[in-house]
């Protein structure tokens, strides 16, 4: 250690100096390099161009290393004290975009101009991970040999990063991620990316069926004069309609009568099954302070029917809420261009895949709710995928590797630059 | 009325195990003897499955893993701290450290005490997935072994200045530290496969994803920097308890940030 305080900077053996200052000419140089530009969006190049670019990346890395892997910066390069700036780096920008919400339009100049409001697709951001990606190569190919169970952790979990890392900045222009509304009994073929353009799919998705699964809806007190929800310290706010009786506040409630859909005739509510029919219930409410008693009707309301409150008293009127969504899924029939055709039901958290696309649930006609004859699917092809997966996996092996085996004995006094 | 009876039983559940655990802490503080320690253990580990019984019984009542409120994840950190220092005491014999890890987890129960927050029923259906569970045991366990090494630190740091010698208590933070880091690692990781099944990409730098990643490398540069400076105690500590800090920004005070409003990941009230 004392050495190192009188070593000049760029003598070797390098240390934590030279790998602060790497570092911060890196992100100077980025942060330069973008306001030069003007705060412009950056996106790698599309197939093939970043599969290529990034064969010549692993050639060049490779060559590289088995060349001059004698020489004193190399064998830096491969080392904790070019990783931990490299590391910190790094963190400061995720820390910035921990502050800054992110992809949203800001008026501050300088969130602007210095691109802070679209980090990932900035050159500080691509220059750091080229950097890490680098030093996390190097340290692989370092640790390759000798093959002994303590370099097999290592290799799982740095490789792992590199391989998740690379491919993921490799594969971010491959990803197609489309929007389709499709509506019952009519095939759609065509659906629109981020920004609006219409793709033309080569498969056809005809839904046969859209089903909404609700939990009972909830009700709640509103203040008469504010219209706002009543709170209370130490109190629920909100109870779900699945029982009988309850107590609210200082109201003991009755459940009379429930019907999951209904329609209004006259004062009453019946039993319907037809678009636009709502939850409704008939309730008894017992103010237990004065022992009044209200009865009548609430519905939550729908795209046809007014929602119904139940006045209490002066202050106090009890609303029911529309139903939240339990499950929601669709039923569809999915054409390829080979002329097959399959059906297949897709639910949230329950994608399925074909031909290369995952098609998931996304949403639906919100404001018509259960009756909805719309649902949204989301199309996803990302053809790089199972190379992330390969890296994703390799750090788990990794981190069940640290479980077992904990921390390397004689800490990092051998082995390392 | 099954959850709100369920929740009106807390009180009576959480006292019990509050009280255990402190006299458990007033035994391992104050005794000596071979067999009050056994004693003090035999309370703690009581008072820790009394309230995996409640939350198991919550779980049940409530229809749905009671893994989504703030209040519901401190459950389970009570639970898991109060295990851990237990383990690291039948392990390495360190007192001060079950002592600590009971009485946060006292003060996390008390916490709950005050502040019952609403046990809704209902879980929106990105939610409900059989990655749910693992993605968010695995990461409370990996917090509460990240905060028992806090504790460590801090300790560390305050001896430190008394002069003594403290190798042993660090290489008890490495051993907390890579097994938490092994668990954050996963809980990480589980999330990015779920996020692929639910919402079709496995990363999208959600406010949550953004902090649990910066929490992730604060704990990689300890573990750097523990690997390359063995000697280097107090700095290796100083990161630890600062890496802490940003651990409890990811869990509480993203929910507070303009930037994280309608994330999946904001623990509903």
């Amino acid at each position: 250690m004392s050495d190192e305080n009188s070593r000049k900077t760029w003598v070797h053996p390098w240390s934590y100096r030279e790998g602060t200052i790497v570092t911060v000419a890196i992100l100077l140089l980025g942060f330069a390099l973008q306001a030069a530009g003007g705060g412009m969006v950056l996106r790698v190049a599309g197939f093939p161009w970043n599969l290529i670019s990034g064969i010549v990346f692993l050639g060049i890395l490779v060559t590289f290393y088995f060349w001059l892997k004698k020489h004193p910066a190399v064998k830096w390069l491969g080392g904790v004290k070019a990783a931990l700036p490299a590391i910190l780096g790094f963190t400061f920008l995720v820390l910035l975009m921990g502050f800054v919400k992110q992809d949203v339009v800001h008026q501050n100049n300088l969130v602007r101009i210095l691109g802070l409001s679209h980090l990932v697709q900035t050159w500080p951001f691509i220059l750091i991970n080229l950097y890490l990606m680098v030093l996390l190569g190097i340290v692989t190919l370092k640790r390759l040999t000798p093959f002994t169970r303590r370099n097999v952790g290592f290799f799982l979990n740095h490789f792992g990063l590199f391989l998740a890392l690379f491919s993921t900045a490799r594969g971010s222009s491959d990803v197609q991620t489309l929007n389709m509304n499709c509506y019952e009994n009519q095939s759609e073929w065509r659906a629109s990316d981020r920004r609006g353009n219409i793709v033309e799919l080569p498969l056809a998705i005809k839904l046969l069926d859209f089903t909404i699964d609700e939990f009972r809806p909830k009700v709640t007190i509103i203040d008469n004069k504010t219209g706002k929800i009543l709170m209370g310290k130490n109190r629920q706010s909100f109870e779900l309609l699945d029982r009988d009786t309850f107590v609210f506040f200082e109201y003991h409630l009755e459940v009379d009568t429930f019907l999951a859909t209904s329609g209004k005739v006259g004062e009453s509510y019946f039993a319907v099954n037809e678009p636009g029919s709502a939850p409704s219930a008939r309730v008894k409410v017992t103010n237990s302070l004065d022992g009044t008693v209200t009865s009548g009707w609430i519905c939550s309301g729908s795209f046809v029917l007014q929602p119904e409150a139940l006045k209490l008293n002066d202050h106090h009127s009890l609303v029911m809420l529309p139903a939240e969504p339990k499950k929601f899924s669709s039923e569809v029939s999915v054409l390829t261009k080979d002329g097959t055709s399959r059906n297949l039901t897709i639910e949230v958290n329950k994608p399925i895949m074909i031909n290369g696309w995952t098609i998931y649930q996304l949403s639906y006609n919100e404001e018509m709710g259960r009756w909805s004859d719309m649902s949204v699917l989301q199309l996803v092809r990302d053809p790089w995928l199972p190379a992330v997966y390969s890296g994703i996996f390799l750090m788990m092996a990794g981190a069940v590797f640290l479980f077992i085996f904990g921390k390397p004995k004689n800490g990092g006094v051998e082995n390392v630059a | 009325m099954e959850e709100l009876k369920m929740w009106l039983n807390f009180p009576v559940f959480a006292s019990f195990a509050i009280v255990l655990w402190l006299a458990a802490t007033g035994l391992f503080l104050f005794s000596a003897s071979k067999m009050l320690n056994r004693l003090a253990a035999g309370l703690s580990v009581t008072g820790t499955a009394i309230l995996l019984v409640f939350v198991i019984m919550l779980w049940i009542s409530i229809d749905r893993p009671p893994m989504r409120t703030l209040g519901e994840t401190r459950l389970w950190y009570a639970i898991f701290l109060s295990g851990i220092g237990l383990v690291s005491y039948l392990r390495w014999k360190y007192k001060w450290l079950v002592c600590y890890s009971l009485t946060l987890a006292v003060m996390f129960l008390s916490v709950n005490l005050n502040h019952p927050e609403t046990y809704d029923k209902t879980l929106m259906p990105a939610l409900q997935s059989p990655w749910f569970v693992p993605h968010v045991i695995v990461y409370i366990f990996a917090y509460a072994l990240l905060g028992a090494s806090s504790l460590v630190a801090i300790r560390n740091l305050f001896v430190k200045q008394s002069g003594k010698a403290i190798s042993g208590p660090v290489s008890m933070a490495d051993n907390l530290v890579y097994l938490g880091f092994s668990f954050l690692t996963l809980g990480l990781l589980f999330g990015a496969l779920w996020a692929k099944e639910a919402w079709g990409h496995y990363w999208t730098w959600d406010p949550k994803e953004t902090w649990a990643f910066i929490t992730w490398m604060f704990y990689l540069v300890y573990i750097h920097y523990r690997f390359r400076n063995p000697l280097a105690h107090n700095k290796a500590m100083m990161i630890l308890a600062a890496s802490f800090v940003i651990l409890l920004i990811c869990w509480f005070g993203v929910n507070y940030l303009p930037s994280a409003q309608n994330s999946v990941h904001v623990y509903t009230e």
